[in-house]
């Protein structure tokens, strides 16, 4: 028994130390001033612990308009990305349509398009159609972007679940697409959570699009937010890590919210019949 | 086209409107705001404080009626400004009207065709205005024979050195580079400070790494482009350039990590009084002088940058300047904008809100000037001998190149007589 | 008879109808958003264009691909994208499946392992590079000050090409690792717990379980989360860019990072898009026999 234990324990720790560790960094460094940083050796434990950081984050740069943006633009590319992608994924995976495989691929080669070389062309459609610093104007790209691996993980999930559910609503004289609303649907909670976790991360962490779409003032998301920070030459670890924790902290809370959908669903087994 | 003085009103456009609007409008606008021609100027980060120029556009919206001039700002870092730009301009976007680019972009930028040519927006005091900036910016900023950008703010690299240290042990500022790791060991030997250290250079892979690399070339009276744009480097001209800087490692002048330090990196740890010597930018004066935690405020002098044995004093220039983007619908107005921001006026009043340094030779020994930085005095000889980096369109390979090259020597991953043919092979076929 | 195969038919229609239509909206978005900007790019790629020597536009057929296989740089950005992919793939995937497994269990760990999933995720990978950079700085890095006080001495990570590849892949795998963790975390919730504790009562030791009930079922999520996670190393740039720009020398310019360097910074578009539609098909023909590995596992 011992020895198991300490293993899983260990995988415990490791896992803590993993996700725990920089973040925990990153806030104690936020509490630290400018000039403790510049300090050789370097202090783990601030000093003067400070919470002027956390006020400059707020007063240099409208932080709360960042943030705002950027959950605004994950929320509603996540929500399209997923209800798509929910489709298309139980039309490759239970629709039995013509080459599935094919239409699959050509739907995953959507995701291989390195951002840098989508820019000046998105640029131009976004201009031509007036969207232009305008939250659509991420939306869109973002959810495309999320499309192939949400659908694959919809698609890996559908094909587990039984055929045998979906002939015994049909048979009862339930429509095709009720037999994907009223059953599959409600089952798949979990892959749907996990699917927009996904997109809501993808969209959270995208950086050049936003640069380049969103520019204005108004609509920056928080990643170029954060970016403005820095001076030409100088790049204020306290301040833009006390930015960073105000920051993560909605979208934590958003991932948190989605990922009990996940696992939340570990005892009730409507799939595991 | 030709508009040789600053704006006169615009006609109303109302009558072009349909009656309707035109009501509307009237009901709208107690001002004239649908006369307004709105300027959009691209004012990069806050290090080129956008808040300064919002008052000095301020005072020309009020000077010009009818033209409101609205800044937009970059990102903080000028890659990250360069490839917005970049974008927008590729894609002929006219939002823009007026552009604030670094010195070396003027160049690649026309060549793209994205600046507006600027000389038939000038009438006779054309060469008079343009003969009052610095003459480097004769090559700088002129692309095909015409002038394609108005300087802003002129910078070059300089030598800091804390006064009190050198005072201390007697030393007197050096002029060689040879003399400089001298006095620096010296320093450093006396006083037994495990934080303190001799010289720092910028040898990140970024811009200022391709100056760490031209100083001690240019030093030796080598070019490295000649008139046409073809590549003429010195090779063993090259090879000193590096064998300089690593002698200086292998010394312990430079640190070791010298491949990781970046220009903020100087600054910060000379303003904490962890250097002897320090190669920096004009705009670092205010840092070690002004910022609260300042720790050498009044001890920090300026002087060339020391020359090889043998060679001449150079320093590299920077600094921002203003164009008009060739898809600008407003261009007259905006030439007559970016001709008021490189004014003598503005420069004085940058001078003296920003401590901006002057494009113009005659600020240097002006009283005006003088008595808001008495530092011109000294930062004068060394901004004058201030060469510009490669002036070619394809400059962006050159920079790539260089930086990363020097970069690699400076931390040891590449020899210096490979860093030499890398660019060598790189550049000649690209600078053809 | 007849009768029944109409049925049959018509709900085959009808069950494709409904196929298509859910398809649609997809296909619509796919092509609003990436056609144009995918055959813009395949244009350009056969043009010599370079936008500071607009005179110079003109068609070159596959020329800029032959260029691409004669330039040394290319191939060295390769090696690069293939060693980073080799350490980063297996060290995600290993890493991800640790993170899901201790995520999964019924430890009292668990809310505070969650939370540690997340917190990879949730910080732009920009500043992911970024903050290794600085944990990695030779004067104010943790890591050295770690080594300092263990009794080592402090080395410049970022400055030798062998411990700036080191840290650049930890910094990779770190951010990775809760990506393919939520993908496997999601697949483990589909495996019925009965089975796993049937085996455990007739006597299957945990590692024993793990290979013959839990491995087989979390197949195709494994399959999804390497795909994505192949396709992310092969395109690897926020990282290694924001960590070292691809330095020290050129020692970790990968091939987005060059892709990236040739059309924003050099303005080659043509060169530029050449090497970005050779990505783009790299990762398209990587990733098929995935996909066929995912349909065939479940026939």
């Amino acid at each position: 028994m011992k020895p198991r234990l300490r293993l899983s324990n260990l995988a415990v720790l490791l896992v803590l130390l993993n996700g725990l560790a920089p973040s925990l960094w990153v806030l104690l460094t936020s509490l630290k001033s400018d000039v403790e940083l510049a300090q050789r050796p370097i202090t783990w434990w601030p000093e003067h612990a400070t919470f002027t950081n956390y006020l400059r984050a707020f007063s240099e740069q409208p932080l709360l308009r960042f943030v705002g943006n950027s959950l605004g633009v994950a929320v509603l590319s996540a929500a399209l990305c997923v209800t798509v992608s929910a489709g298309a994924a139980y039309a490759l995976a239970k629709l039995r349509l013509p080459r599935p495989g094919l239409l699959l691929t050509l739907l995953v080669s959507a995701a291989l398009c390195p951002p840098a070389s989508l820019l000046v062309p998105l640029f131009e459609i976004m201009r031509g159609l007036g969207l232009l610093n305008t939250w659509l104007a991420l939306i869109l790209p973002n959810a495309v972007l999320s499309l192939p691996v949400c659908t694959l993980v919809l698609v890996a999930f559908f094909r587990t679940i039984p055929d045998e559910l979906a002939e015994a609503a049909l048979i009862d004289g339930c429509s095709h697409f009720g037999v994907f609303r009223r059953v599959v649907l409600p089952l798949s909670v979990p892959a749907l959570s996990t699917a927009a976790i996904l997109a809501l991360v993808n969209s959270w962490d995208e950086f050049l699009l936003a640069l380049t779409l969103n520019a204005g003032a108004h609509t920056r998301t928080l990643p170029v937010g954060l970016m403005l920070y820095q001076g030409e030459f100088t790049f204020p670890w306290p301040v833009i890590s006390a930015a960073l924790v105000v920051g993560t902290i909605p979208i934590v809370l958003l991932l948190a919210a989605a990922q009990e959908r996940v696992v939340g669903g570990l005892t009730t087994g409507g799939v595991k019949g | 086209m030709n508009s040789p003085t600053p704006l006169s009103p615009r006609r109303h456009p109302r009558r072009l409107r349909r009656p309707l609007l035109g009501l509307l409008s009237l009901a709208l606008a107690g001002q004239a705001f649908t006369a307004d021609i709105t300027l959009r100027v691209f004012a990069g980060g806050t290090a080129q404080r956008p808040d300064l120029l919002r008052h000095i556009l301020d005072d020309y919206e009020a000077a010009h009626p009818g033209i409101r001039v609205e800044i937009q700002t970059g990102a903080a870092t000028s890659e990250l400004q360069r490839k917005y730009l970049s974008t927008v301009l590729n894609a002929s976007d006219p939002s823009l009207d007026a552009l604030q680019i670094d010195i070396v972009s003027p160049a690649q930028f026309a060549a793209a065709g994205w600046l507006e040519p600027l000389d038939s927006y000038f009438g006779a005091e054309r060469d008079a205005y343009f003969a009052s900036f610095s003459p480097v910016y004769q090559k700088v900023n002129r692309y095909r024979d015409q002038w394609v950008a108005i300087p802003f703010t002129t910078d070059a690299l300089f030598l800091y050195y804390r006064t009190d240290l050198l005072a201390k042990y007697n030393l007197p500022v050096p002029t060689t580079w040879e003399e400089l790791a001298q006095t620096a060991k010296a320093i450093v030997d006396g006083e037994h400070n495990a934080q303190l250290r001799g010289l720092s250079i910028q040898g990140a892979p970024i811009e200022g790494a391709v100056c760490t690399f031209l100083l001690p070339y240019w030093s030796q009276g080598r070019e490295f482009l000649d008139a046409n744009g073809r590549l003429t480097l010195d090779r063993s001209a090259a090879l000193r350039s590096f064998a300089l800087w690593r002698d200086l490692l292998a010394r312990n002048i430079l640190p070791a990590n010298t491949a990781e330090t970046k220009t903020g990196d100087t600054i910060n740890d000379f303003a904490a009084g962890q250097l002897v010597f320090a190669l920096n930018w004009g705009f670092a004066w205010t840092v070690f002088d002004q910022a609260p935690g300042t720790k050498v405020k009044g001890q920090v002098g300026v002087a060339r940058i020391p020359r090889v044995a043998g060679g001449e004093h150079v320093t590299s220039l920077g600094g921002w300047q203003w164009s008009v983007s060739a898809f600008s619908r407003h261009k007259p107005e905006t030439v007559a904008l970016i001709r008021y921001l490189g004014s003598p006026e503005v420069e004085l009043r940058l001078a003296r809100e920003a401590g901006f340094l002057p494009s113009r030779p005659a600020a240097y020994t002006d009283p005006a000037y003088l008595a808001q930085l008495p530092w011109l005095a000294e930062a004068g000889p060394v901004i004058l001998s201030g060469r510009s980096r490669p002036i070619t369109p394809r400059y962006a390979e050159v920079s790539e190149t260089l930086r990363n090259t020097t970069s690699a020597v400076l931390g040891g991953s590449l020899a210096p007589e490979e860093g030499v043919t890398q660019i060598e092979d790189r550049l000649r076929r690209v600078l053809r | 008879m007849s009768a029944l195969a109409t049925t049959k038919a018509s709900a085959t229609r009808a069950r494709r109808t409904l196929g298509w239509l859910l398809l649609a909206p997809a296909v619509v978005l796919l092509g609003a958003v990436v056609a144009y900007p995918v055959g813009r790019l395949l244009y350009a790629s056969l043009h010599q264009l370079n936008l500071v020597d607009p005179a110079a536009t003109r068609f070159v057929g596959l020329a800029n691909y032959a260029e691409l296989f004669a330039d040394p740089n290319f191939w060295h950005a390769t090696g690069v994208t293939l060693r980073l992919a080799l350490v980063t793939i297996p060290g995600a995937m290993l890493l991800g499946l640790v993170l899901a497994l201790a995520a999964d269990s019924d430890s009292r760990w668990r809310w505070a392992v969650r939370l540690a999933l997340l917190l990879p995720w949730a910080l732009p990978p920009g500043f992911c590079g970024m903050m290794f950079a600085w944990f990695f700085n030779s004067d104010y890095g943790v890591v050295n000050d770690l080594l300092v006080r263990l009794g080592q001495t402090p080395r410049p990570f970022l400055v030798a090409p062998g411990p700036a590849f080191f840290a650049v892949s930890l910094a990779s795998i770190w951010k990775a690792s809760s990506f393919v963790a939520l993908i496997l975390l999601a697949g483990l919730q589909t495996i019925p717990a009965e089975l796993v504790e049937v085996a455990r009562l007739e006597g299957a030791t945990r590692w024993q379980r793990f290979r013959h009930v839990t491995l087989p079922l979390l197949w195709p999520s494994i399959l999804v989360a390497l795909i994505f996670r192949s396709i992310a190393a092969l395109q690897a740039f926020d990282i290694p860019y924001s960590m070292t720009q691809g330095g020290p020398g050129r020692s970790n310019e990968t091939l987005a990072i060059l892709t990236n360097t040739l059309v924003t910074e050099f303005l080659d578009i043509g060169y530029g898009s050449a090497l970005a539609t050779l990505l783009l098909g790299l990762s398209l023909v990587l990733s098929v026999p995935y996909l066929r590995g995912l349909y065939r596992s479940h026939d």
